[in-house]
């Protein structure tokens, strides 16, 4: 399987890898993993209190196509305001990277992972109750 | 799989379990299972149907390789496991993206170990390489935890009157589990492996 040049630029040169202190108010972690392939990626975004993306940082650990897609999730969400970003759907990281129909489950992984560290920011925010991992599990 | 008639191989879209003429336990006997597969592939063997008619020769073909797929999905338990989910129309990544915390956590912290270990130089290589040989070992036996929960998982599927539901979040659960591990324990080995070949 080939992949895009912009999947390649994206796993070649990685945008946003690392971390920020999880137990930082204004961060929020979205961890999530892709148990047919074992992929696992984290996702955290440093949201302020207008509820603007201010900053994002992922780590990924599988193939080429999970971390490009998470790499373009970091740049893209940047800016946005977490309800955009709660819009994003896995189809514009499919077109955008032109990924193959047996990667399109990494898309979806990202996709996963903005709506799972937007849900633990919320939670530290509000303080609500429901834990992150259920929130997934909705999905 | 074979004609009680005639003898010819027939049936080329059996399960798995039918294939075998084993029951369709999720509890096999690995002997039992070792002892079908050839007894079953002697007598179907494409060799002995070398003269027969071409629709003889096809079924042998196609049974063969059927009995092959099924012998080795069902020879590796995680293989098994899955082809079970798969017959009862369950996806393994359906409703199913969280990755348990404690196991995500461990995930991160071998990987940065990993990351130490290929950032090394001269004399902290070796206190790097025991680290993580010695990691190597604390996952291959939590890898032998998770093998043991999933016969016991495969068991009381056996004992039936179970709640299915609970027992097919378990089954996704295990089976998550093994993926995420089996992904880090390759990682950890390519990297020893780099390490040698440098």
């Amino acid at each position: 399987m080939s992949y895009s040049d912009k999947v390649l630029d994206h796993y070649n040169n990685p945008r946003n890898v690392g971390s920020f202190a999880k137990d930082d108010p204004n961060v929020g972690t979205g961890v999530v993993g892709a148990p047919e392939c074992g992929d696992v990626m984290k996702l955290q975004l440093k949201i302020n209190d207008s509820g603007v993306i201010e900053d994002a940082r992922f780590k990924t650990f599988g193939c080429g196509s999970a971390i490009a897609s998470s790499s373009y999730v970091t740049e893209l969400v940047k800016g946005k305001h977490i309800d955009e970003a709660m819009a994003i759907k896995n189809t514009l990281i499919v077109k955008e990277l032109n990924l193959p129909p047996v990667k399109i489950h990494c898309s979806v992984l990202a996709e996963d992972a903005i709506k799972a560290a937007i849900s633990d920011w919320k939670k530290h925010k509000d303080g609500a109750e429901e834990p992150q991992a259920a929130r997934a599990q909705e999905k | 799989m074979i004609c009680e008639s005639c003898g010819a191989p027939v049936g080329a879209d059996l399960d798995c379990f039918a294939a075998l003429g084993l029951p369709r336990k999720l509890v096999l006997d690995p002997a039992a299972l070792e002892r079908a597969y050839h007894e079953l592939s002697r007598r179907i063997h494409p060799d002995r149907f070398a003269q027969a008619s071409a629709r003889a020769r096809d079924a042998s073909l196609r049974s063969t390789a059927l009995l092959t797929r099924s012998y080795r999905t069902l020879r590796d338990p995680v293989a098994r496991g899955l082809y079970w989910l798969e017959l009862r129309g369950e996806k393994l990544a359906e409703n199913n993206k969280s990755v348990p915390s404690e196991l995500a956590e461990l995930v991160f912290e071998v990987q940065d170990e990993l990351a130490e270990l290929r950032g090394a130089r001269g004399s902290e290589i070796q206190a790097l390489r025991d680290r993580t040989v010695a990691r190597r070992g604390e996952l291959e036996s939590a890898m032998n935890d998770l093998r043991e929960r999933l016969a016991r998982n495969f068991e009381r599927w056996d004992n039936a009157d179970h709640d299915a539901k609970g027992l097919v979040a378990d089954l996704k659960a295990i089976l998550s589990q093994i993926a995420y591990l089996r992904t880090l324990i390759r990682d950890v080995d390519r990297e020893l492996e780099n390490l040698k070949a440098a």
